[in-house]
């Protein structure tokens, strides 16, 4: 799905310095590339997060507004050729998408029995439909996306590595947009209740603040995170119906890792997940699909609220 | 039973019918199969309420072990069947063992992510398992002499010993959720939390059921790979899990012939639906999320209701008052008076962040004792009972019961040596009937995990949780669910589910909370009743009620004890009027 490394053959020439039998060059490039990856999982687990503190729902339809923020970003860059256009339109549309869900669905089933347990199994249901949708509309086949012309190839040489114009421009939208969510998360009268309603949404409701309101904001917020993501990665990969359900699975590990409904935690989970997977791409392929399951595992008999979780926060 | 047997023949006849033919026959074979797999699934979201998202892992192993058992050692067919059940047992205690350390949905979450790790050892194994190419090349299927019949190629056979099969499943299943250990889960999926202060390691119950489910998920498995004779790769990617899971829920959770049902109607879909229509799916995830938000029970569900609401109608109960409860026993010989503390705390001390709610409690209280425990809103007298029933866990000081240090001991073990305790907040088993949830804490005495012989053939339970029932005055509405009843009798219920463990020490946190005066004056006479069986601490808000039946008090203040003494001590105590009477 996403780009998981450089065999040594591919390597340009034999360096001097090796480590584990890979020039130190491909090594840098690695550790970039899961930083970028990394990057990624972050924003996409985030919108997860704080879905998932403040309504109690495991969004499973979270890798759904992946893949639509991609489809989204295409079908813009084929409208109007534009991919900065793109990027403003795929997490409006889907964060719209994620309004409808959440008013159209998701609502009919606060304050029934087994809540929670409805609220993943109807987003299942939904992950299993649209993807379907999505091929009905777009056809099977995945689209090509191609990188913007401003952003493509080598963007300058750091040392031995070659930095990529693409990865450069990601990493620099996930440094503007952390802080920004921090902020908004934490310094604002939304993050306020978000963060609130996380803890006790009864009481919320009781101070006559418009609960009902802020979870549809979170939802669409944490739908148009996703759809973000989407995007950002399609030049990386193609864009296909089914790109949505590994990275929906990715976003789990980071947060068990990291710990639910912690920022911090989002983030070093992030960081930690993309870069096991470039480097075990690297260093031993067979064992790259599988390695992120065992840190979870560990994670979870070790510590099982997670690197930066609260207690009793991800209990139910 | 008799639903059973009409089944059992219904299927046994089904190839006599007009018009078969192997293809339909093969169907059904299949809807058998996936239909075990749901029941099994069903084991743990219907009658556990765990939520599972990773059975295609124990599906999926199964099948596998019986391919290779088949295929690569040539084993003997029964053999490689009882393998491949084994291999979704462990495979579930694996994945449970990790899983059970979350509950609810993060540990839905879980097991999706944990089953895919089976998918790609399967994917990667290329050389064993064939990879996505699946496992082929089984041998010639035969049962093992001295029956010998041959399976392959001959479906009516096939079919036959399948029927078997699954239907001794069926009747297996249905003995283990009878059984004590069935209604154990049963308590788990009502009220985790009650279960737990009755004295039930929920999170061992939760693995056991994880175990069943597993091995049964399994022996599906197993018998796919002999009705496929092979074993394609989709049966342990996840969208395995997702069909069960559709199965379970179209059929209707928690009935034995709901999941039947649902994988017959799922298998319609894929094979009708997907011949016409290319995107099938659509339909199968748009119908799923209409089940779940306009039919939760199912359509075996909603039938069942239907027609158990017709059946139920004429037999609503007029509205009686409050009962008197009956005479308790008189007291037992000999336990009234004592020189060690039946209880003892010291320095018990709880914070939370900066708030420090107990702090620094010494406490004790002789056997046979009643004693109240008072002090204004917020003076930690409930967090002080959480600290003693191990619901929480003291930031310092040590506690005390019978001589044995409890402290840091879990809420079920607490309440096994003997230390029961009710909840300000009514908090019962309210999808379980009176009698059920009275005889669940009973049975707590006796078994907690036996999965043998019926859970109502326990006499000496079925008798203690009649003579507590009767002594509620609750004899009348035995059957009613705990939901339905009334306040006050939600109130008694919650004194009746604390008493069935048969404690020693009974911690009753506002008996009287949200009661009539009436019922409250009842209440402090039961309770008085109680005082001579077992030690009572009691903690509550009416002072008429504290004043008139307690030997001694306790009143706290911001965490800390403030006063104790007789009431008429208390009463005269210049500190408590000053805090806590407010003249």
């Amino acid at each position: 799905m996403r780009e998981r490394g450089v065999r040594p053959e591919e390597a340009a020439e034999p360096a001097d310095l090796t480590l584990f039998g890979y020039p130190l060059e491909i090594w840098y490039t690695q550790l970039f590339i899961g930083l970028v990856n990394g990057c990624i999982l972050i924003l996409v687990a985030l919108g997860l997060s704080i879905v998932f503190g403040l309504m109690g729902i495991i969004n499973f339809a979270h890798g759904i507004f992946y893949m639509l923020g991609a489809y989204a970003g295409w079908l813009t860059v084929q409208l109007t050729g534009s991919f900065w256009l793109a990027l403003l339109t795929a997490p409006l549309a889907v964060g719209l998408v994620g309004v409808l869900v959440e008013r159209g669905v998701l609502r009919r089933i606060y304050g029934t029995r087994n809540a929670n347990f409805a609220g993943v199994l109807v987003t299942y249901g939904l992950a299993i439909m649209i993807p379907d949708l999505v091929r009905m509309t777009f056809g099977r086949p995945g689209k090509p996306f191609a990188v913007p012309e401003s952003l493509s190839g080598s963007l300058f040489r750091l040392g031995a590595l070659d930095v990529h114009g693409y990865r450069m421009f990601i990493l620099l939208v996930t440094a503007l947009l952390l802080p920004s969510l921090w902020l908004l998360l934490n310094r604002t009268n939304l993050g306020l209740v978000i963060r609130a309603g996380t803890s006790d949404n009864l009481m919320v409701q009781l101070l006559g603040i418009d609960v009902a309101r802020t979870w549809t904001i979170t939802y669409a917020l944490g739908a148009g995170l996703a759809a973000l993501g989407g995007v950002i990665t399609a030049p990386l990969v193609a864009v296909a119906p089914e790109m949505g359900g590994l990275v929906l699975i990715e976003c789990f590990i980071v947060i068990v890792v990291g710990g639910m409904g912690s920022f911090l935690g989002a983030v070093a989970g992030g960081l930690i997940i993309g870069e096991a997977l470039a480097l075990t791409g690297m260093l031993y392929d067979v064992l790259a699909d599988v390695v992120i399951y065992l840190a979870m595992a560990l994670v979870l008999l070790v510590r099982p609220r997670g690197l930066f979780g609260q207690e009793g926060m991800s209990e139910e | 039973m008799k639903g059973i047997l009409a089944a059992a023949l219904l299927l046994a006849s089904a190839p006599l019918y007009a018009d078969y033919t192997p293809f339909y026959l093969g169907l059904l074979t299949e809807v058998l199969v996936f239909g075990l797999f749901a029941l099994a699934y069903d084991v743990l979201l219907g009658h556990a309420g765990v939520l599972s998202l990773g059975h295609s892992a124990f599906l999926g192993v199964a099948a596998y072990t019986t391919g290779l058992m088949l295929a690569r050692f040539r084993a003997p067919l029964e053999v490689s069947v009882l393998a491949g059940a084994i291999g979704g047992l462990l495979t579930a205690l694996i994945l449970g063992v990790l899983v059970l350390r979350k509950r609810g949905v993060y540990l839905a979450m879980l097991t999706l992510a944990l089953s895919q790790v089976f998918y790609y050892v399967v994917l990667m194994w290329t050389p064993v398992t064939g990879g996505t190419d699946g496992l082929g090349n089984l041998p010639v299927l035969y049962l093992s002499e001295p029956l010998g019949w041959r399976l392959s190629k001959r479906p009516v056979t096939r079919y036959y010993v399948l029927v078997a099969v699954v239907f001794a499943a069926i009747l297996t299943i249905q003995h283990l959720l009878d059984s004590p250990l069935g209604r154990a889960m049963r308590a788990v999926k009502a009220n985790e939390t009650r279960a737990a202060a009755c004295g039930y390691d929920t999170r061992r119950v939760k693995l056991v059921a994880f175990a069943i489910s597993g091995a049964f998920s399994g022996l599906a498995g197993a018998l796919l790979t002999i009705v496929l004779e092979f074993v394609p790769i989709e049966n342990i990617h996840w969208s395995m899990s997702g069909s069960v899971l559709i199965m379970t829920l179209f059929g209707g959770t928690g009935t034995l012939l709901g999941p039947f049902v649902g994988a017959g109607v799922f298998i319609w879909m894929r094979d009708f639906l997907s011949k016409h229509l290319e995107y099938w799916e659509v339909f199968v995830g748009g119908a799923f999320v209409l089940i779940v938000l306009f039919l939760p029970d199912g359509i075996v569900g909603s039938l069942h209701r239907l027609l158990g609401r017709r059946r139920a109608a004429p037999a609503t109960t007029p509205d009686e008052p409050l009962p008197e409860p009956a005479r308790a026993q008189p007291a037992r010989a000999g336990d009234v008076e004592g020189d060690t503390p039946l209880l003892e705390s010291r320095g018990l001390t709880k914070s939370f962040g900066g708030l420090t709610a107990v702090n620094g409690v010494d406490f004790r209280v002789r056997r046979g004792e009643l004693r109240a425990v008072i002090g204004p809103n917020g003076a930690g007298k409930t967090t002080f009972f959480n600290l003693l029933t191990g619901m929480l866990a003291p930031s310092a000081g040590r506690i005390v019961f019978k001589g044995r240090d409890i402290t840091n001991l879990p809420a079920h073990v607490v309440s096994r040596l003997g230390l029961a305790r009710s909840y300000q907040v009514t908090n019962i088993f309210g999808d379980l009937s009176v009698f059920e949830n009275v005889r669940i804490a009973a049975q707590s005495r006796v078994t907690h995990y036996r999965c043998w012989g019926g859970a109502d053939r326990l006499v000496t339970v079925n008798e203690r949780a009649e003579e507590i029932v009767a002594l509620l005055g609750l004899a009348a509405k035995r059957q009613a669910r705990g939901a339905e009843l009334s306040h006050g009798e939600q109130r008694y219920l919650e004194i009746g589910i604390a008493l069935a463990t048969d404690p020693d020490f009974l911690l009753l946190d506002e008996p009287t909370a949200g009661m009539s005066p009436e019922e409250t004056r009842r209440t402090a006479a039961f309770v008085r009743t109680l005082a001579g069986r077992v030690t009572i601490v009691l903690v509550e808000h009416d002072m008429e009620v504290v004043m008139g039946i307690s030997d001694r008090i306790t009143v706290l203040d911001y965490g800390q004890v403030l006063a104790e003494g007789t009431p008429a001590e208390i009463r005269d105590n210049a500190d408590v009027r000053r805090v806590y009477l407010r003249d």
